[in-house]
């Protein structure tokens, strides 16, 4: 396989797709707790904090990871995105933090008999705002708007303006913060309903079939939405590779619909998981090979080779640590191999 | 200049309420090892109900721990993104490296928390041995890039970036090894006085006839006096490793930043057989120092083992590049100060229990713990403080300047946002780990999995 910069990408690559599947389900978790309703809202809600807890931890590690191969591989790229994202990216920090300690919050808080008013208000709200700004910030990068400063030694007192550059607030990056949302909102019931039995299983079917249409639509608006607001991409996107992985990720999730109709439930999550990946993996080949659309290539972004080679060859040795250790944590707890989301239990 | 103000502040808070946690993040560990070894060992089934006791505080300051370690990734490109433009390939490395501690961590912590009732006694100690390793690994990697910030290396500078790049020299920097192992062992010291003085605390309250309605059972009581003693036990046989690492660090230094040795300890002219000044601070009008004790030729003999050794002044440097002395100097002072603090109950309670006193009842030792508890978290701020200001002007030594590595944008709303969040943070913590504990026969968590 090519080019250390191309590694690199597939690294991120393979970070975002983690983390999406993963912690997607666990921010999932908080936006069906503040939708729980009928007859077993709060069944929903209780099954959701227990299915999240041993987990969530491990997942959000997955944020961390994209974050350090960005700036050890893309150094250049990860600057010129923290200056220009630093609206959305404070906003999903606020959440992270915000989402992480309202649960343990919350769950230590239940055992001690202790309570902090409002904590699974914050839970949720963080839950729905963090997929929110993280989908639009991801998005920004293909929406053409962002210009790269050259590099250099910045003007110390020469800050810019608070909304000056608001280039990551579009219609295509609206969509795009909402598609966050509903990868979220997708992925999580199909894991409940196959964890779950009787009417509560019924309740997440529901829901997880709602979510598969939600993203289902809102990634075919986005494609519209591009043509208008995001030209760049669109005449990217429909080249040959980046649409046959959306195909991919369309059957996916028409599959997922079957599936779950046949109350499939154990395969609807792993093509559920498939199809956020494919989702994924078509939006990166539209931008391939930039990082910041028509502003910054991979390669202009990149390290140099011994970085990336570095942390390439340092993979596999932190990967056999690693992943007989996940295998004994899901397996201990009978969870999802893959997404480490509740397993049938 | 008020941008970068601004910028500095926000990092010096996050990393400030980041550094307590990390100090329970791998303090607790180790500690937790301890137990359940001595549980297993000895039979005693109170070393591993002490153990599983921590259970809770330990996965909340884990997890405020493992969040505002997120938000500190984050902010070295939203603050600091010229500079990561320039050393993210150098410094990449450490911190990637300690995503793997990072995350085994995580798994094993994940696995003795809620394993309490699928895994063995057995695997649960085995549990606690990658859960120490990886937690000080985490430690020593991410120390590697502060190191590196103070020694750059494995790079060939070119123009604004870096090329012949040697990621695993920059790894290796010549800072790493002084600074990872004063820093990791500040941890285990910091966070076992924190532990020693809850216990001593609640020792003394008992010992006040305070059997408090909110806190009934004897079970607190029972564990308390393991709980003070094993925590002790670790705090106070390292808190001496303490003075040993320091001198480590403090000789290095001397050698590869003298600006800043000359800050920590003020010497304003470059002098032979300097003196150790102790308080006091630097007028900057006249370049003497003011009400300092001054113990002559000390700080020559320690710095380079000679007394009459020559130690760069301050008037070594050209004014724009000399850290400033009057916040290096007070706060390597009192990280001096809180090893002394820590040092003093720690052999008084060991020499009270080899001579079979009972250092349970003891109100004035339990007292003097409970003083000295906090000043473990205080010297490993002061301390870190001390490298950080010390190193001034310089965001990477003799490389880049702070002022030219911070981000164009505005950063005081994030500042003042990110206030908010650490005070709601903090008050979420000390609300629920000041509650009182739950009634007897209240579920424990680890039943439901």
């Amino acid at each position: 396989m090519g080019t250390p910069d191309e590694m690199g990408v597939l690294l991120v690559g393979l970070g975002l797709v983690m983390y999406a599947v993963s912690a997607g389900a666990d921010f999932g978790g908080g936006v069906w707790t503040a939708l729980a309703s009928g007859p077993r809202a709060d069944e929903q809600r209780e099954a959701l904090f227990q299915a999240i807890g041993p987990v969530w931890e491990t997942n959000h590690v997955w944020l961390v990871y994209i974050i350090v191969a960005l700036f050890t591989c893309f150094p250049r790229g990860f600057e010129a995105l923290s200056i220009a994202l630093i609206f959305p990216l404070v906003f999903s920090l606020v959440g992270v933090n915000f989402r992480g300690a309202a649960f343990v919050f919350r769950h230590f808080g239940r055992h001690k008999g202790a309570r902090i008013p409002g904590v699974e208000a914050v839970f949720s709200i963080s839950s729905v705002l963090t997929p929110f700004f993280m989908g639009m910030a991801v998005s920004s990068i293909a929406g053409g708007r962002i210009r790269v400063a050259p590099s250099g030694p910045a003007l110390s007192g020469q800050a810019m303006p608070y909304w000056g550059a608001a280039d990551w607030i579009t219609p295509f990056t609206i969509v795009g913060g909402l598609i966050g949302l509903s990868v979220c909102a997708y992925l999580t019931p199909i894991y409940m309903a196959a964890r779950t039995a009787g009417g509560l299983r019924d309740d997440f079917r529901r829901r997880a079939i709602a979510g598969a249409l939600a993203l289902g639509f809102l990634t075919a608006i986005e494609v519209v939405v591009a043509r208008f607001d995001a030209p760049l991409f669109f005449w990217r996107f429909v080249r040959p590779l980046p649409l046959a992985l959306a195909a991919l990720a369309a059957f996916c999730g028409c599959l997922t619909l079957v599936l779950l109709l046949r109350r499939a439930y154990g395969a609807a999550r792993w093509v559920a998981d498939f199809a956020v990946a494919f989702t994924i993996a078509g939006f990166a080949a539209a931008l391939y090979p930039y990082m910041i659309i028509g502003q910054l290539s991979l390669a202009q972004a990149a390290a140099g080779r011994q970085a990336i080679l570095a942390v390439l060859t340092t993979l596999p040795i932190g990967a056999a640590l690693l992943a007989p250790s996940l295998f004994l944590l899901y397996r201990t707890f009978a969870m999802n191999l893959i997404s480490g989301g509740p397993g049938d239990n | 200049m008020e941008n970068l103000l601004f910028a500095r502040t926000l990092m010096g808070i996050s990393l400030g309420f980041h550094i307590v946690y990390v100090a329970f993040g791998i303090g607790f560990p180790l500690l937790l090892l301890v137990s359940e070894l001595l549980a297993l060992k000895t039979g005693n089934e109170q070393y591993h109900r002490l153990a599983r006791s921590w259970t809770r505080p330990m996965t909340m300051l884990f997890a405020i721990g493992a969040v505002s370690g997120t938000i500190l990734s984050f902010e070295l490109g939203l603050l600091w993104p010229r500079f990561m433009g320039f050393s993210g390939q150098m410094i990449g490395l450490p911190f990637w490296l300690e995503g793997f501690a990072f995350f085994t961590e995580a798994i094993f912590i994940g696995l003795y928390i809620y394993g309490g009732n699928r895994l063995s006694r057995r695997a649960l100690l085995l549990c606690t041995v990658p859960i120490t390793i990886a937690s000080a690994a985490s430690a020593i990697f991410v120390i590697s890039a502060n190191g590196w910030m103070n020694s750059p290396g494995g790079f060939t500078p070119a123009g604004l970036g870096a090329a012949d790049v040697r990621p695993w020299r920059a790894l290796a920097n010549k800072a790493w090894a002084h600074e990872a192992i004063h820093g990791a062992l500040a941890t285990y010291v910091a966070a076992s006085f924190a532990i020693a003085g809850v216990y001593a605390l609640r020792l003394l309250r008992k010992g006040r006839g305070g059997m408090s309605p909110d806190r009934p059972g004897p079970t607190n009581f029972n564990l308390s006096r393991p709980g003070l003693s094993l925590s002790l036990a670790v705090g106070g046989l390292l808190v001496p490793l303490m003075l040993v690492t320091g001198d480590y660090s403090a000789t290095w230094v001397a050698r590869q930043q003298p600006a800043k040795l000359a800050a920590m300890e003020i010497v304003p002219r470059t002098t032979r057989g300097a003196p150790m000044v102790i308080g006091g601070w630097l007028d900057e009008t006249t370049g003497q120092i003011r009400y300092g004790l001054q113990v002559p030729k000390l700080l020559s003999l320690l710095a380079f083992h000679d007394p009459d050794a020559r130690v760069l002044g301050l008037d070594a440097f050209p004014p724009a590049l000399r850290p400033d002395a009057n916040k290096v100097h007070p706060l390597f002072d009192l990280m001096v100060f809180s090893f002394f603090v820590m040092l003093a109950p720690s052999v008084w309670f060991w020499i009270a229990r080899w001579r079979k006193k009972d250092v349970f009842a003891s109100r004035p030792l339990l007292a003097s713990i409970v003083i000295a508890s906090p000043f473990g978290l205080v010297a490993q701020e002061a301390g870190w403080m001390v490298t950080e200001f010390g190193r001034q002007p310089w965001i990477a030594y003799q490389v880049m300047n702070v002022s030219n590595g911070v981000t164009p944008r505005s950063v005081e709303w994030v500042l003042v946002l990110f206030v908010l969040v650490y005070a709601a943070l903090t008050a979420g913590l000390l609300k629920l780990l000041l509650a009182p504990e739950a009634k007897a026969g209240a579920p424990d968590e680890e039943e439901k999995y």
